[in-house]
């Protein structure tokens, strides 16, 4: 018994252990060869890359070279944070509102809350084009915000629910039995348990929106060029190695800001609890 | 309502960027379209500054391929979000038939008598030729001398295809049919010969993919602008270009305004600026590689062509036979192609 | 009184939606509903030219199966790198958490290259193999379904496994000692305790994982290559290149309703686990 035991958590260890390396590699592989690839000495993207320097990186943070992709950095985080805010607050209130709810509207809502995820961007981006001129409007930074809310509100939405439907009503059955008002049970039972859900997917909608393409081509205008536009155009005429310096910056950049999350506010320890 | 740009101050230094740039008014504005990658590039560094310096204009481009420029303007319904379109002939087709361009007024172009007669017309201008043919690794290859060579080895099971849906695709998947019996209005040799070869063909692929592929040895051979064979060599890429023996294939761009442009005075000093010998000049030297229209340019050795005239030597298409089937054609190349 | 407020909660987001997603969708509707592509002459002749070609089908297929095969390979190699996550130290949990998150932090644009590097002719899997001995002819991984696959499943990773150890985390450890206690094997603790109590985390990973990788248009041409035929590519050929629009909707409309079916399969079994869960 205890033989046979030993046996089968040994082969679990092992075929676990190789599929979550197997998932680490095809993970990584694709980060390394694109920071590998971003210090090459050579004039355009290459693996294995031609020397080592640092040119791409200080071409890609001069004014005066690299001006139209600083202005589309900072035109795709403002969309980004701003449709990253709002999904956060429609979307958790709404996954409030309906997760628990088993009436077949809600249900309806749930499926209807999801769609954006499921139409094609493309589709998405040229109906917003057609409906916003229709009605008045003209392509601008707002609008982009948006269509971008919509399309990545989904994210949100989802790992909300995830973690409300693991929530056990008891809880919360118990403090309202005991008097809590229920703002007060939101605020000091819901929500701290809930809230790396809400956080999964805010950090999953704000990095879809910095790469999304379809709704930005469709309603951006020359003054509103967006990040991944801009890449598309290097990538394809010219193989620019600036657009690897660009991903060695935002995984940089990623990586300082979980240290400083880290400091401050325990983000990981939050994703445990 | 929000004051967006202090609050996100922060995190955009973060990401290294800078602010945006204050833009100084100048007299006036013009909104273009322009080719992403290498357009937009020589566009910013050469047309802008030029502009503003002889009109005082200030010119935003807006990077978009030909047929998202169509997309958008169709989509937006009498409020485009651009003055000017730079487009292909088969997009300029679809544009005339959509009714999405003003009538064109050849007086107010300044430099119109030093463009070669025909131009001009009642929609557009011309601002450049580009030319298409083979693009090879002379490293990995032998040189291809015809369009068939590119169905038959070594080259064929190096080669990589794309469809219809781009200009220089469409173009060479036609110069293929040619050459096997087929004509501009049927492509059908085309498919047959290619549905042969398919096991062996290296990449079908989207063309945005193509340098990608060809820098890392996926496939060593393909159809394309001669403009992005240069641009790829001048960035280190193993890459020439080849005129096949029947003939490059060689087609106008051109410029259009918008229906309902808002800026439509700048725009036609836009595109005179653009057709202007100064700015020409500046456009034929790489890593630039243009060939503009105006006489007076010296089209440097570097260029496929020494004179403007020479156009009628090259292999011509006409867009309006081509443009109704293209459709069918793509749906095609799809049932043909597909695994 | 209670019940009503919470559902109100919702309202915002549905006059949202109602406004900046439901009229264009409406609209798109619409749109598909007209024979020409100058949107002149109502009639049902684009859905009848979709539907009445068999090869229509075939890409429907194709495009479902992609999704399920995406989610199956996400699973098999996502769901032991989770259960990696559980048992690992703080510390390493931290760093595997930042692992985890990086498909996100490259744009689409590189992460192609990336992947014709990887996969291409003369790519690092070609080379390892072959330096090894393994094969002596380049494998053709590039441009097929199992290359397309391999490329998803690296940026729908985190789409899996970030609802998933949000859930998973929250499981008590006693639950699985307990389990171990009563002289359970680690695979059936694993079968009978951790597989149900991830449940919900995990269906919310494969709702967004097949949404997600059966409308990745980039990944599917690029990768996949032009051989490999998805919804979304016909919906990209015939919005934007050949312009008819009617029929892109009608293609959109097909892939929107395909992928909302099997959600929607999806999400009813998540909801029945969650129930079964709290009894």
């Amino acid at each position: 018994m205890g033989r046979r035991r030993s046996l089968g958590d040994l082969s679990y260890g092992l075929v676990i252990g190789t599929l979550a390396t197997l998932a680490l590699l095809i993970i990584v592989a694709p980060v390394v060869i694109v920071l590998t690839t971003s210090f090459t000495e050579g004039r355009s993207l290459k693996f294995p890359p031609t020397g080592f320097s640092l040119q791409w990186y200080e071409a890609l943070f001069d004014p005066s070279k690299s001006r139209q992709i600083h202005r589309a950095v900072s035109n795709s985080l403002e969309v980004a944070a701003w449709s990253t805010g709002f999904g956060m607050l429609l979307g958790s209130m709404a996954a409030l509102g309906i997760a628990r709810n088993r009436h077949r509207l809600a249900r309806v809502a749930d499926g209807f809350f999801l769609s954006p995820l499921v139409l094609p961007g493309l589709t998405f981006g040229l109906a917003a084009l057609m409906y916003f001129t229709l009605i008045g409007f003209r392509p601008s930074l707002n609008l982009i915000i948006a269509g971008h809310m919509i399309v990545t509100i989904p994210f949100i939405l989802r790992t909300t629910t995830a973690s409300l439907s693991q929530l056990d009503p008891a809880l919360l059955d118990s403090s309202q039995s005991l008097g809590a008002s229920w703002l007060y049970t939101l605020r000091r039972v819901t929500l701290p348990l809930i809230a790396p859900g809400i956080f999964a997917g805010a950090f999953l909608a704000f990095m879809a929106s910095i790469d999304n393409v379809p709704v930005s081509l469709f309603l951006s205008t020359a003054r509103t060029d967006m990040l991944p536009i801009r890449m598309w155009g290097m990538m394809e005429s010219t193989l620019d190695p600036r657009i690897a310096a660009v991903s060695g910056v935002l995984i940089t950049a990623a990586f300082l800001l979980m240290l400083v999350m880290e400091w401050t506010v325990g983000l990981t320890r939050r994703m445990r609890e | 309502m929000f004051n967006r740009r202090s609050l996100l101050a922060g995190a955009t230094a973060l990401g290294g960027a800078s602010l945006l740039p204050s833009l100084a008014y100048a007299k006036g504005i013009v909104t273009a379209a322009t080719y992403p990658g290498s357009w937009e590039e020589a566009y910013r560094t050469v047309v802008a500054p030029a502009l503003k310096k002889v009109h005082d204009i200030d010119l935003e481009l807006q990077p978009l391929y030909a047929v998202d420029q169509i997309a958008k303007v169709r989509a937006a319904r009498g409020a485009p979000p651009f003055d000017a379109f730079v487009l292909d002939p088969g997009p300029r087709i679809t544009g005339i038939e959509g009714g999405l361009f003003e009538k064109f007024d050849a007086k107010k172009i300044g430099n119109a008598s030093k463009l070669p007669t025909g131009m001009i017309d009642e929609w557009g201008i011309c601002v450049g030729a580009q030319v298409v043919g083979i693009g090879y690794n002379p490293k990995k290859l032998p040189k291809p001398t015809s369009w068939k060579d590119l169905l038959s080895d070594p080259w064929v099971s190096r080669l990589g295809i794309t469809g219809f849906q781009t200009t220089f695709g469409t173009v060479s998947l036609i110069e293929i049919a040619k050459a096997f019996g087929g004509s501009e209005t049927n492509v059908e040799p085309a498919f047959v010969e290619l549905k042969k070869v398919l096991p062996k063909i290296a990449a079908v692929g989207n063309p945005a993919a193509m340098a990608g592929l060809l820098q890392q040895g996926q496939c060593d051979i393909t159809y394309t602008n001669i403009q992005t064979v240069a641009i790829l060599k001048s960035r280190g890429v193993d890459i020439e270009f080849v005129k096949p023996d029947s003939g490059a294939v060689a087609f106008f761009t051109t410029m259009h305004i918008a229906k309902g442009a808002t800026d439509v005075e700048n725009a036609y000093k836009y595109f005179d600026t653009v057709v202007s010998k100064a700015v020409g000049d500046a456009l034929v030297q790489p890593p630039h590689n243009f060939i503009p229209v105006n006489r007076e340019v010296v089209l440097p050795s570097s260029l496929p062509m020494t004179n403007l005239d020479e156009m009628s030597t090259y292999v011509r298409h006409d867009w309006s036979k081509i443009n109704p089937l293209r459709a069918a054609w793509i749906e095609k190349f799809n049932k043909e192609m597909a695994k | 009184m209670k019940k009503l407020a919470e559902w109100q909660l919702a309202l915002p987001l549905t006059l949202a939606f109602a406004s900046i997603f439901l009229a264009p969708l409406l609209m798109l509707v619409g749109v598909s509903f007209f024979n020409d592509d100058k949107i002149t002459e109502p009639g049902f002749g684009q859905w009848a030219k979709f539907l009445g070609d068999p090869f229509s089908y075939k890409v429907i297929f194709d495009t479902m199966m992609l999704g399920l095969k995406t989610v199956c390979a996400t699973i098999l190699i996502g769901y032991p790198l989770a259960l990696v996550y559980l048992d690992a130290s703080p510390r390493l949990q931290k760093v595997l958490i930042f692992v985890i998150v990086m498909p996100l932090l490259l744009s689409v644009v590189v992460r192609t290259f990336a992947w014709i590097v990887v996969l291409g002719r003369e790519g690092v899997v070609n080379t390892v193999l072959m330096q090894l001995g393994v094969i002596s002819e380049p494998l053709r991984l590039l441009q097929t379904e199992l290359g397309l696959v391999i490329s998803l499943t690296q940026i729908e990773m985190p789409l899996m496994l970030l609802p998933l150890i949000s859930v998973m985390s929250r499981l008590d450890p006693n639950l699985r000692d307990a389990s171990a206690a009563l002289g359970a094997s680690r695979w059936r603790t694993l079968f009978t305790v951790i597989v149900p109590l991830s449940m919900p985390g995990l269906v919310a990973g494969c709702l967004l994982v097949f949404a997600s990788s059966t409308t990745a248009f980039i990944s599917q041409t690029v990768i996949g290559g032009v051989r490999l035929i998805y919804l979304p590519l016909l919906i990209w050929q015939q919005s934007l290149v050949v312009f008819n629009w009617p029929f892109a909707a009608v293609v959109s409309i097909t892939l929107l309703i395909s992928v909302l079916t099997v959600v929607s399969a999806l999400s009813w079994l998540g909801r029945r686990s969650g129930g079964y869960v709290h009894g």
